[in-house]
Parts: C-alpha cells; sequence; structure tokens
C-alpha cells in the first residue's frame, strides 16, 4: 500500500500522442477509478503505470520513488486483466502462487499465503483445478486471488468485470469494494461504465481524448461537473444539455429554440449571457407554474419513472420515483430547483459558477 | 520496443547465428567462388570476373535445361493443380469418408521422395515394370517410357505428379474448410450453378491459398531433384536435365564448382523473377477483376 | 430444395465417391506394387503377366536389413534426423517466439527474409557445403550434414512456430512479467508449455525432411554416414536381379514414415497449411 503520483504522463505511439500531460496523485489506500469513453487513454494510462508500455515523457512515482523505467516486476504492483490472463496449465494454487514463486518465496509461505487468500476469496474448494475447469466468476476471482496474495503497494485492475454478465458484475463490485475496505489497499481501476465508477470509486478520474478532464469524489463530479463533457458523461440517464440564454435578471433561460425555462431564485453565474444549462433527469418536479412541457414517452421501469418531454422543441428526458398518472401527449408544468442547475460555457464547456 | 521486453532480441541469437554460419555465409561463399574458374581437386583458382556467366548463358546445354525446367515445372504444376483441386473439390463435397481418402491419397506425398521414385521406376521399367508387364499380357507393344526423350519427360511430369499432387489437395481441402458456408448456401438459395459457385464464390475466397501452392511448388519444382536422379537421371541423352540436374553434374560429376555455382545463381534470379511475376498476376487478376 | 435436387445430389455424392475410389485405388497401384515385389521371389517377379497370386516370402526383408548394412543406414539416418531436430527446433522457438512478440513493422520484414530463404536453390548450397567440406575434412561427418539440413529447415521451423506463438495471447506475457518473470523466465515457465503442441509438429516436420533429404546427404555423406535415402538409390535401382531386395529395403524406409504419419494426420495437415489458410 503506497500513494502513486502519475506526473505529466505523456505517451504516443509513432506520430500518435495519445496521452497529452496527465496528472493525478493517488493516495495511500485510495480507490481510484478511471474512467473515460473507449479511446480516452485510460487503459494506457493503466499500462503505462504497471510499466507494460514506456512512458514518452513524464513521471510515475509509487511510494515516492519514481519507477517509469523500471521492469514490471520490479513496480511492486499487482494487475487484474480483462482477460484475466490465468495461466492455463497451471492450478488454481499455482496461479495464485505463481508470483510467490518468482519471488523465491519458500513453500510453505506460499501455501500459507495460497490459502489465506483463496479463503478470503471462497477458492479453497477450487485450489487444484485448472482455469479451464472454472466459470467466469470463479476465473476472475483467481485473477484477483493472484493478486491479492502479493500484497504488493498498488492493485491495477483493467476493466475486470467486463467479460461477467450483469448479476455477477453488480454482485463482484461489492465484493471487490469490500476486500478493498478490508485490505486498504491502494487500487486503480479501469472502466468505461460510469455506473461502475460511481458505486466503487473514493475517487474518479474522467479522462477523455488522452486528457484528464475532472478528478474528483463521485458526489462532487456529480453534483458540480467541471464541464460538459463530466456532465454529460456522469450520471444515467444522462445530463440534458440545453443551449441558450440567460436572462438579465438571472430568473430565467431562453432555450435557442425559444422555450423558456423559469427558475425559482435568480440564479447567480452570469446573468444575460449565452450559456448551455445542464438539468439532472431526477432534478425535475412537476408543478403548476413549471414551465410547460409536452409527454411524448413514458417508460415504466418498476422503481421508477422514464418520460421524455418536448419542451419547446427540445427534448427532454426527466426521472420521477413515484408514480405519476399521467399520459402521453398531455402538457404539464416542469419545475427545477434553482439550486440543481448547471452551466456551462458554450464555446469551452466549462462550468460556470 | 517496450523497454520490459527488450531482452526479446537475445532469444533471436541462436536462431540467426545458425542462420548466418551455415546460409549466408556459405551462399556468400558460392556467389564469391561463380567469379572464379576453379576446378575442385586442382589447387589453382583463377578470377575470371563474369567468365562464367558469359560461358554459361552462350551454352545450348543451358539454354535446353532452362527448357526442359519450365516444360516439366510448368507441366507439373498445372496437372498438380487441376487435379489437387479436383480432388479437394471432391473431398469437401464427401464429409464423412473424406478423411480415410485423405490419408489414402496423402500417402505418395509423405513417403521419402526417392523411394517414391523407385516405386514408380518399377511401374515404367522397360519390360518386366507393371505397365509393360500387363500391356505385353494384352499383346500390345508399350513405349519406352523411360528411355524415350518424349517419354521419359511425361514420366518425370507424372511422377513430379505424383508425389506433389496430395501437398496441393492437402492444403486447397484445408482452405475449403475453412470457407465460410453461408455464402455457398446463400448462392445456392440464389440459384446459381455449382459451376458459377466454384467460379465466383470458391476461388475467389481461396486465392491466398491458391497464390501460395503454387509458389511454394514452382519454388520447389526448381530444385525438383531426387526424383529425376532416380529415375532418369537426367537421360536419355539431356531430355530430361534440368538446370538442377545441369548444376549438379557441373558441381559433382565434373567438379567445376566455379561455373556450378554460378549456374546456382543464375537459377536463384530465375526462381526470385518467376515468384514476382505470378504473384503480380494472379493478384491483379483476382483482387481487381473480383470485387 | 426440391425432393428432386436433393436425390440428384446424393446421387452426385455417390458418383464422386466411386471415382474417388477408382482414383485412389490407381492412385496406389505403385506402392502396391512395390509391397507385393518386396514379397515375391524373382521367379515371380518377372513374368508377363504380372503375378497377383504368389507364395509370399519374408527372405529379401531379412536380407536387406540383415545381410545389407540397412541398419547401419538406419542409424545414420536417425542420428541426423534427431540431430536437425534438436538444433532447428530449440533455436527456431526462441527466434519464432520473439517475432511473435515484438512489434508487426519490425517482424514484417524479418518474415518475409525467411519467405525469400526459403526459396534458394538447394544446389547453391550444396556446392558451397562440398567446396568447405573438403576443405575442412568434414566430408562424410555428422556435423556437415546436420548443419546443411538446419540451413535448410530453419527459416520453415521458425515461420511455422511463429504461428502457434501468435496464438498465445500477449496478456499471458504481460501477467508473467507484473508476476515477477524477465521474458526468458516468461517464456520458459509459462509459455513454452503452451507451446508444446506446435514444437511437436515443428519437431514431426524437421524429421520428416531430414530422414527423406537426398541431394545434401547424397553429396555430403560417404561410406560411414551414408542414410538410408542414399543407400537405397544406389541399391540395385538398375539391376533388375536385385528388384525384390531393393523393394524390400524401399517398403522398410516408408514404414515408419507411415506409421508417424497415421499417428499424426492431424498435426501433419497443420503443418502443411500454415501459411496457407490464414495467411
Amino acid at each position: 500500500m503506497a500513494p502513486l503520483t502519475v506526473r505529466q504522463a505523456t505517451k504516443s505511439f509513432g506520430s500518435v500522442q495519445v496521452l497529452h500531460g496527465v496528472d493525478v496523485d493517488i493516495e495511500d489506500g485510495e480507490f481510484v477509478v478511471l474512467v473515460g469513453p473507449s479511446g480516452c487513454g485510460k487503459s494506457t494510462l493503466l499500462r503505462l503505470i504497471a510499466g507494460l508500455e514506456d512512458i514518452t515523457s513524464g513521471d510515475i512515482l509509487i511510494d515516492g520513488k519514481v519507477v517509469s523505467r523500471l521492469h514490471p516486476k520490479d513496480r511492486d504492483i499487482a494487475m487484474v486483466f480483462q482477460s484475466y490472463a490465468l495461466y492455463p496449465h497451471m492450478t488454481v494454487a499455482e496461479n495464485m502462487g505463481f508470483s510467490l514463486r518468482m519471488r523465491d518465496v519458500g513453500k510453505s509461505e506460499q501455501d500459507r499465503k495460497v490459502r489465506e487468500a483463496a479463503g478470503i476469496l471462497g477458492l479453497t474448494d477450487l485450489l487444484d483445478r485448472y482455469p479451464r475447469q472454472l466459470s467466469g466468476g470463479q476465473r476472475q476471482r483467481v485473477a484477483m486471488g493472484r493478486a491479492i496474495v502479493r500484497d504488493p503497494k498498488v492493485f491495477l485492475f483493467d476493466e475486470p468485470l467486463s467479460n461477467l454478465d450483469a448479476k455477477l458484475r453488480v454482485q463482484m463490485r461489492a465484493e471487490i469494494r469490500e476486500l478493498q475496505k478490508a485490505l486498504r489497499t491502494t487500487i486503480v481501476y479501469v472502466t468505461h461504465d460510469q455506473i461502475e465508477a460511481m458505486t466503487m470509486a473514493d475517487k474518479i478520474v474522467v479522462m477523455r481524448d488522452g486528457r484528464v478532464e475532472q478528478i474528483g469524489s463521485p458526489l462532487e463530479l456529480y453534483d458540480r461537473p467541471a464541464n460538459m463533457f463530466v456532465g454529460g458523461f456522469i450520471g444515467s440517464p444522462a445530463m440534458n444539455l440545453l443551449h441558450g440564454r440567460v436572462s438579465e435578471d438571472g430568473r430565467s433561460f431562453t432555450t435557442d429554440d425559444g422555450a423558456d425555462i423559469a427558475f425559482s431564485e435568480a440564479v447567480s453565474p452570469a446573468p444575460g449571457r449565452q450559456a448551455v444549462l445542464g438539468l439532472r433527469p431526477e432534478d425535475f418536479t412537476i408543478a403548476d407554474g413549471g414551465t410547460p412541457a409536452t409527454i411524448r414517452l413514458i417508460e415504466p421501469t418498476g422503481a421508477d419513472l422514464l418520460i421524455n418531454f418536448d419542451l419547446g422543441g427540445e427534448p427532454i428526458t426527466a426521472l420521477f420515483h413515484e408514480r405519476l398518472a399521467l399520459r402521453e401527449g398531455e402538457t404539464v408544468g416542469l419545475s427545477v430547483p434553482s439550486n440543481k442547475v448547471h452551466f456551462f460555457d458554450p464555446d469551452s464547456g466549462a462550468r460556470i459558477e | 520496443m517496450v523497454r520490459w521486453q527488450r531482452g526479446l532480441w537475445l532469444f533471436f541469437l541462436p536462431s540467426f547465428g545458425l542462420l548466418a554460419v551455415v546460409l549466408l555465409w556459405p551462399l556468400g561463399y558460392a556467389i564469391y567462388l561463380s567469379f572464379f574458374d576453379y576446378y575442385l581437386g586442382s589447387d589453382a583458382r583463377t578470377f575470371i570476373g563474369l567468365g562464367n556467366y558469359a560461358d554459361l548463358l552462350s551454352e545450348t546445354r543451358l539454354w535446353r535445361s532452362m527448357w526442359t525446367t519450365m516444360l516439366i515445372a510448368f507441366g507439373s504444376v498445372g496437372l498438380e493443380f487441376v487435379v489437387g483441386f479436383a480432388l479437394a473439390l471432391a473431398l469437401y463435397r464427401l464429409h464423412r469418408s473424406a478423411k480415410v481418402f485423405s490419408v489414402l491419397l496423402f500417402l505418395p506425398h509423405i513417403v521419402t521422395p526417392v523411394v517414391a521414385a523407385l516405386f514408380l521406376k518399377w511401374m515404367l521399367a522397360s519390360n518386366w515394370g507393371f505397365i509393360d508387364a500387363t500391356l505385353l499380357t494384352f499383346n500390345i507393344e508399350p513405349q519406352d517410357w523411360l528411355g524415350s526423350p518424349f517419354w521419359a519427360k511425361v514420366s518425370v511430369i507424372l511422377a513430379d505428379a505424383w508425389v506433389f499432387t496430395p501437398l496441393i489437395m492437402m492444403v486447397l481441402y484445408a482452405a475449403l474448410q475453412g470457407l465460410d458456408t453461408s455464402l455457398i448456401e446463400a448462392a445456392q438459395i440464389d440459384g446459381a450453378s455449382n459451376w458459377r459457385i466454384l467460379r465466383h464464390v470458391i476461388i475467389p475466397s481461396l486465392i491466398p491459398a491458391i497464390i501460395f501452392t503454387i509458389s511454394v511448388r514452382l519454388m520447389d519444382v526448381f530444385r525438383f531433384f531426387d526424383i529425376i536422379y532416380v529415375l532418369t537421371g537426367g537421360g536419355p541423352g539431356t531430355a530430361t536435365e534440368t538446370i538442377t540436374m545441369y548444376t549438379y553434374q557441373l558441381g559433382f560429376r565434373m567438379l567445376e564448382v566455379g561455373k556450378a555455382s554460378a549456374l546456382g545463381v543464375i537459377t536463384l534470379v530465375l526462381v526470385a523473377a518467376l515468384l514476382l511475376a505470378i504473384n503480380r498476376t494472379l493478384n491483379k487478376t483476382y483482387r481487381g477483376g473480383d470485387r | 430444395m426440391s425432393v428432386d435436387a436433393v436425390s440428384r445430389r446424393q446421387r452426385d455424392t455417390y458418383l464422386i465417391f466411386i471415382a474417388l475410389c477408382v482414383f485412389t485405388f490407381i492412385n496406389l497401384t505403385p506402392l502396391i506394387w512395390a509391397v507385393l515385389t518386396s514379397l515375391k521371389d524373382p521367379r515371380d517377379a518377372f513374368t508377363i503377366p504380372p503375378t497377383i497370386i504368389f507364395e509370399p516370402t519374408l527372405e529379401y526383408h531379412y536380407e536387406v536389413w540383415f545381410e545389407n548394412d540397412f541398419f547401419r543406414y538406419l542409424k545414420n539416418s536417425l542420428i541426423i534426423s534427431l540431430g536437425t531436430v534438436l538444433v532447428s527446433v530449440p533455436a527456431g522457438s526462441l527466434a519464432a517466439y520473439a517475432l511473435s512478440r515484438i512489434p508487426r513493422r519490425s517482424a514484417g520484414p524479418i518474415l518475409s527474409a525467411l519467405f525469400t530463404i526459403r526459396m534458394f536453390p538447394h544446389m547453391l548450397l550444396a556446392i558451397p557445403f562440398f567446396v568447405m567440406g573438403t576443405f575442412l575434412g568434414m566430408i562424410d561427418t555428422y556435423p556437415l550434414l546436420i548443419l546443411a539440413l538446419v540451413a535448410i529447415n530453419q527459416p520453415f521451423t521458425i515461420w511455422l512456430m511463429h504461428g502457434f506463438f501468435l496464438e498465445i495471447p500477449r496478456d499471458l506475457d504481460e501477467a508473467a512479467a507484473i508476476d515477477g518473470c524477465t521474458s526468458w523466465q516468461a517464456f520458459r515457465i509459462v509459455i513454452l508449455p503452451l507451446a508444446r503442441p506446435g514444437m511437436t509438429v515443428a519437431a514431426l516436420f524437421s524429421l520428416l525432411l531430414s530422414y527423406n533429404e537426398f541431394l545434401f546427404a547424397l553429396v555430403l555423406t560417404g561410406t560411414t554416414t551414408k542414410t538410408l535415402p542414399v543407400a537405397i538409390a544406389s541399391f540395385g535401382g538398375e539391376d533388375i536381379s536385385a528388384w525384390s531386395l531393393s523393394a524390400a529395403g524401399a517398403i522398410g524406409i516408408m514404414l515408419p514414415i507411415v506409421l508417424v504419419m497415421l499417428v499424426l494426420q492431424r498435426h501433419l495437415v497443420r503443418g502443411l497449411t500454415a501459411g496457407a489458410v490464414k495467411g
């Protein structure tokens, strides 16, 4: 367990630059999730930390020591691969104990540690099996066991759950989280699934096109997205983004299509300017004095009600937790508490405070 | 290469070291020898520059052997390809019994070439060979299969075909099995005739395999040696003397190693040019025409 | 498809089956004839019409092996074949593994170069080997022929093994590196056990090629290291009175190969088609 620092990391493959000066600080025992759309450079960043790719410029420090030029084996890290990368010709026990064997740990010590890890992961009965005899979830656990056994400074996870079915994924999500709490290890976890990021992370690093868009706790990212991209990426269903202008008194917003959205109180940032208004689907309430909107489509999920509105020509998605007696085609008033609105600069995308 | 994998370059050392010593060095030496008038057995070797090449290229024996090589090469590869492809299609069509047939048909290829040539010799030998003995039974006067210039060439072509058709059959059969059957089924549903399916669906998707087999076979046929050596020894006279046989005669019978080396280099150039041309044409005809 | 078309298809399949039977039989006639000849007494061997029914004798099989030095030639063949495999396959595997792990832009030219080397006329190699062997006094020794066979074998071995190593996921190398392996350890402990089927195929091909090889064996061996193919070629091909004897020898040379083939047929096909089907 140790802190990890990525300092001004860049990476180019030939003439293609995939990381443009990334800075990330990870504290001891922190669970950090790297998230972003595919091709954003998150996996590359993970592989740079692991030492599987050479850093083009910048530095990686583990426990205060520069490791950028070290062989992966000398960085004291463990990694769980998307494919699990279990050795097919070794049993579960041999797979888990392999890193200890390579580090000349004594046979009895190896055995003890493997059993201990197997106990934690519920693999004790499977120690003599071969990977091909295991289910997907069991393989996933062995891959984690292989990492745990070592007690390394940093754990790296590369989309470890993407090969599991939805139900198992939810279960493993919780297990990994619990494990991390129990072992108090530093984890860097890559995923493209923002729900995974939100539910597991202490700290999320949102990346796009080889740059860090925002770093923060899940709720910080959710409540105060630093820019339009993060606003749109975090949260499901996605944030509604409307282009338009804030009124001079700051009490309403006129969309480019001419619809007026009134706020209960004056919103502070930049009255009178062009902006993009961000509204989370779950922040809407239905109120008589609200902005009139026509119901396009109602999708009940059982727990929630997802409604697509037409608000002055703009499609709007809203999520309600109560069962409302509404019909498609009906027009109702929508309102949003003024402390739940987000404004972004239409050109730079940056948040306007 | 990525830093942690740099050690991999060392993995090349044993193999490439070996190749340098046992392949590149001898080759270089052969090219070097080709510039000398050198009779192995006498100590004297005289540098004569391109003399060997000039000598060879003005010889009728060389041109005749080249012509023979071409004739045998194209004759046998053409025959092998047609028969091999037909066999592969037949096997593909059979499914269940295909395995037994493929093993039996493959036997002639796996047998030591020298032994295969002997087998054929006992078939073709005059009078007591199986063919002659059979023909004579019915009072048919047989040809001199290995003794007449014309039939000797035919025999050599057939012998090569006997040994190498199975190879082509096997490669094409494997390629056929890798074919996407939905393409063929779709064509059948569209009502395409078998011939059209063959021409427009099967052949185009086999192009890589076809280029591979034909190129490899043509390369091989230029070093075709064992079978001719056993069957006719290049005879009668020089009727079946290919470039390779001629090189053998020069180098190992007359011990004119300088001249023989020069002939080897000429062969190399010829093979390279031929392969290049084949690749170009096949690529152009199919990749361009059927897109 | 209509019922008519289905039955026509069945009839076609039937016809193909018959045609293949006939072709296979004709194709194997030389082999069958040789087997019969090897079991015949000369008085049955030289007859018109050819004798099909006769009293078989194993006398010539016995004679060729026990009174004609064929066991010595077999020993030479085995030493040379195994020697070639033991040099060629380990070296080739190492190179093939590295080739499968380095970036494509570096591997491509090396593979093309190897493919080009494969087409060199063997004669062009046999001459310098003969000349150098003469100078070094190495003609008629095992190492010289083994080296020559390695030379013509190595590019193919690398090419073949390369395909097998490509099928082993790189993730395993990376996992091994993180688990603490150097490249050599990763190869030896993780990759090599998984490449065993590929090595079997490569070894089998090297073995076959060296066992069957004729040209180099002819010019580089003498009385002490003569291999089976050279022996049989010089053994009464002309003299018809020795037909039964040499047929027995030829069949003897053929048998081990046929056995190997029957056992390892699947691997054989895979090796032959490597590079052809997947390109």
